[in-house]
């Protein structure tokens, strides 16, 4: 009984070795897989940022290159107005000029402007004397906007000694047009311009950085243009200010706003997303880390399974091979008799009193004459036979153990019969028994072969194995003694029969 | 055993290889079709161009269009070098002479009839279509008619007890009593005022300036009267010589009335009616022997053509069709160029009650006058009026005499033109 339970203690012993294992496999995973995700996010966090922060500033550099190459041809071709002598020798507030010649010049200057300008977007590009007198192209917009303040207000946009120049917008309030300014002479200023809407194409950005606003600013901060359309003429929103302020050509970014500057000129290109638009991706990113991760450690679990049961089913099998080996009699097929015993005695003391079984024991007449008479390898092959017999008597329901050299027991387990119904079963199946090792048990060598079969019964007979064992075997004794091949159950009359043992 | 776990494990091994191969990343900015646009005209003009085509292309996202535009005189210039150099816009604001000067077969410009399916012309008459037509090829598509127009300011006539001046000899008349102001009875730009002197002469002569085969009819006596009349008029301070025109003197009731086209009535008086000046479209002035509207012409205001070259006709035509047809292009237009033509615009702008004002007037004098002929387009021709006022301005520089003034300029127009006066 003792060697089952450590068969048994065993295999309990690997599942939980088996389940310690998973667990801990299933630990180990998570916290590696864990570890890597959360490195993986970290990491790519840190570079996304970083990747995000040098492209803006690319882009920043790049709209900067874009207004500085846009205000370079701008200056370039009023530059070129100097290739007419007359722009810079004729004044048309001297009072000594002939005005018939006077119209002449200006008509070449006029003509030499148009031939200069032809292909640009220009609101104006003419020449404004002293007196306001203009030649080449002044539209009325700008001459009713400064009116006879035309000349003064224009030279006061000067602001660039070296080249005598200079660039404004928002003039009264006006950001709709930028100006750009050069000293002709003394009485006369160059001037040219065009839509602030011209620098939507200076400052045309991908459309993947479609939210990115696009601002220029002069140097208190005031907007003079928005790409998006923002207002125009107010300061720059204190969030944007506050980052850039006193910087020339950086690029910030933090939770809240990414933000790049850059100078040129007079002016500042700046460019503002929130970090939250621009990171967008990054939430969506980390999931993405977090599934692989999930998805990494489902498929380590399951391959761990797979490998645990690769490697704990050859040992279950061969634990359960020897538990086997333990609990039945190699020769017979039947239990041997501790395991018989273990499971008739767990069955009879778990028994109630309204079921019915029986214990029957079977004992082979003159087994020794066998042996002596045909040898031990005969007694063997008889021995098998009974077995077989044995099973085939009884149903799969009933247990059957060889308790003894030539000894046999078996337990007929519930049946559905009661009362007399079941002791005739009984009697039936000892009949049966002794019949069919009468004339089969030898298998055919001419042996004559018998056996004396004693059965009790549960519980008319007795409710624990013990009892039930010892009134089997006083019935067994009866039978042997009644002439052997024969059975007996028994009854009162057995109460002082000697048992066999 | 072994070679299951070795199959398990190669198998895994493949996957993530699969999973982890380079692969090319693309990603595909969205690609637009770039069609250019080109007009020209004024500050409001081009404002309310630019919006309207920021809602064509909220519209078609996937149509950008550049847009390339300038005042008049630098726009016919910038045409001409576009033209001859086959670098025009895909859709272009025309003059009507240019359908003369760039396609005198019909193959300059694109032919429209061609792109029906994307552009409704159902709304034009076919007698309209007719002044876009070359050679029977629907090059462009009018969108108003226009006429030189002379709009006075009342305000200004009446403080100095002047009715509306109907003849020429009434604006020499003013002149005598606004001068000693500076202020001047009327005055314009140089085409306005080549096309002013034309009518007077055409009163005088019976006889228009090109006839039916674009040859010049006047002769040098003609001419010589147009060189005469204008230098009265800058001697005698009826109108300031067309280099010394100011258009913010219209806003300051300077000038006491302007020349300008229809399609220009709101962008040259708009500032003095703002002012609180009463401006209005005057009858065109005769010299009180003819009807009102002889000698003066009419054509379409302007007209969209879309090039013969263009790469990308169909959203080309798209464009020209929301120009001409849509509601939202109409009510930013509003009457800016005049009436539109397109009966569904006109409808539209009806019901939303922009058919009024200064410019609708200006239209109305326009279309009810029986008198007022059909403009031939090389009238308009820039060095026709060159040469004009650099003749008139050496008599008024007294360089030369008006006789000689005239032989010179009557030369002149041999070089270029047929003339047969």
């Amino acid at each position: 009984m003792s060697k089952n339970k450590n068969g048994k203690a065993s295999l309990k012993n690997i599942h939980r070795v088996q389940i310690l294992m998973i667990i801990g496999y299933a630990l180990i995973v998570i916290i590696a897989v864990a570890i890597v995700t959360q490195l993986a996010v970290s990491k790519t966090d840190k570079v996304l940022k970083n990747k995000v922060i040098s492209l803006t500033s690319s882009l920043g550099v790049q709209m900067k290159l874009n207004l500085e190459s846009y205000i370079s041809r701008m200056e370039t071709i009023g530059t070129l107005a100097f290739g007419e002598e007359n722009a810079y020798t004729y004044d048309a507030t001297d009072p000594n000029n002939d005005e018939y010649e006077a119209l002449g010049k200006e008509k070449i200057i006029t003509d030499k402007l148009f031939s200069l300008c032809i292909m640009e977007n220009f609101v104006d590009y003419g020449i404004v004397y002293r007196n306001n007198r203009t030649v080449g192209k002044i539209s009325n917009a700008t001459t009713t906007a400064f009116g006879d303040k035309l000349f003064d207000d224009l030279s006061s946009m000067i602001v660039r000694p070296r080249t005598n120049d200079g660039w404004a917008t928002g003039y009264k309030n006006d950001f709709k047009h930028i100006y750009y300014v050069k000293r002709v002479h003394d009485n006369a200023v160059l001037v040219i311009s065009f839509y602030t809407h011209e620098l939507d194409a200076v400052f045309d950005n991908p459309e993947t950085l479609g939210d990115m606003e696009i601002m220029l600013v002069n140097q208190d901060y005031n907007i003079l243009y928005s790409k998006n359309g923002g207002e125009v003429g107010d300061g720059l929103d204190d969030r944007i200010k506050s980052r850039i302020k006193g910087q020339t050509s950086a690029t910030v970014m933090d939770n809240d706003q990414l933000v790049s500057v850059n100078k040129c000129g007079d002016w500042y290109v700046v460019c503002a997303i929130s970090t939250d638009s621009i990171l967008s991706e990054k939430n969506e990113m980390k999931r993405f880390i977090y599934l692989t991760g999930l998805a990494a450690a489902l498929i380590a679990a399951v391959v761990g399974l797979y490998l645990s049961y690769l490697l704990t089913s050859p040992v279950k099998k061969i634990v359960s091979t020897l538990d086997d080996k333990a609990r039945i009699d190699l020769l017979t097929g039947v239990f041997n008799k501790l395991t018989y015993e273990e499971y008739a005695d767990n069955i009879i003391s778990g028994s109630l009193g309204s079921e019915h079984r029986a214990l029957i024991m079977i004992d082979i007449d003159d087994f020794k004459n066998v042996n002596d008479s045909y040898g031990h390898a005969m007694g063997d092959r008889v021995l098998e036979n009974m077995g077989a017999i044995l099973k085939g008597v009884f149903t799969d329901d009933d247990y059957i153990g060889r308790i003894g050299g030539d000894e046999f027991s078996v337990l007929i387990n519930s049946r559905p019969e009661e009362g007399e119904e079941f002791k005739d079963y009984v009697e039936r199946k000892c009949k049966e028994v002794c019949s069919q090792i009468e004339s089969g048990l030898s298998g055919g060598f001419g042996i004559e072969t018998s056996a004396s079969v004693g059965a009790a019964l549960f519980p008319a007979d007795g409710r624990t194995f013990t009892e039930l064992y010892r009134l089997c075997d006083k019935a067994l004794y009866r039978a042997k003694r009644s002439g052997k091949n024969t059975y007996r159950l028994y009854d009162e009359s057995m109460k002082n029969e000697e048992g066999s043992k | 055993m072994i070679k299951r776990i070795a199959a398990a494990l190669t198998a895994a091994a493949m996957l993530l290889l699969t999973a982890c191969t380079d692969k090319a990343l693309v990603q595909e900015q969205g690609e637009q079709i770039e069609i250019t646009l080109s007009w020209w005209g004024n500050d409001k003009r081009n404002e309310y161009t630019l919006e309207a085509v920021k809602l064509f292309e909220q519209k078609h996202p996937e149509i950008k269009v550049k847009c390339s535009y300038s005042e008049w005189s630098g726009y016919e210039a910038r045409s001409k070098v576009q033209m001859m150099s086959g670098t025009e816009a895909d859709v272009m604001q025309i003059n009507v002479g240019w359908l003369s000067q760039y396609s005198a077969d019909g193959k300059g410009y694109y032919d429209i009839d061609k792109l029906g399916e994307y552009v409704d012309l159902s709304n034009f008459d076919s007698e309209i279509l007719e002044y876009g037509r070359r050679s029977g090829v629907l090059n462009a598509i009018p969108i108003a008619m226009n006429a030189e127009t002379v709009y006075v300011n009342k305000t200004v006539y009446e403080k100095y007890g002047l009715s509306i001046p109907e003849t020429w000899d009434e604006l020499f008349e003013a002149a005598g009593v606004m001068s000693k102001d500076g202020v001047y009875p009327v005055s314009g730009a140089n085409k306005s005022i080549w096309l002013f002197c034309i009518a007077y002469a055409e009163q005088k002569n019976g006889k228009h300036f090109f006839n039916e085969n674009s040859e010049i009819t006047f002769g040098k006596e003609d001419l010589k009267m147009m060189i005469e009349l204008y230098t009265r008029f800058v001697n005698e301070g009826v109108m300031p010589k067309i280099e010394d025109y100011q258009r913010y003197n219209i806003d300051n009731g300077t000038y006491a009335s302007t020349v300008a086209w229809v399609s220009d009535a709101v962008n040259y008086n708009g500032a003095a009616m703002e002012a609180g000046f009463d401006v209005i479209p005057a009858a065109y002035p005769t010299d009180g022997t003819c009807e009102s509207g002889t000698g003066w012409y009419a054509k379409p205001a302007t007209l969209y053509a879309i090039s013969k070259n263009t790469q990308h006709p169909k959203e080309a035509a798209m464009l020209l069709d929301f120009m001409l047809n849509s509601p939202e292009w109409a009510e930013l237009q509003g009457v800016e160029k005049g009436i539109p033509l397109s009966e569904a615009v006109r409808e539209h702008l009806k019901d939303i009650g922009q058919l009024e004002g200064i410019q609708y007037d200006a239209s109305l004098v326009m279309e009810e006058n029986e008198y007022i002929s059909p403009m031939n387009s090389l009238i308009e021709n820039t060095d026709l009026f060159d040469a004009f006022f650099d003749c008139c301005n050496q008599v008024i520089f007294e360089k030369t005499t008006a006789d000689d003034a005239a032989q010179q300029l009557y030369d002149k127009l041999k070089e270029g033109y047929t003339v047969v006066g």
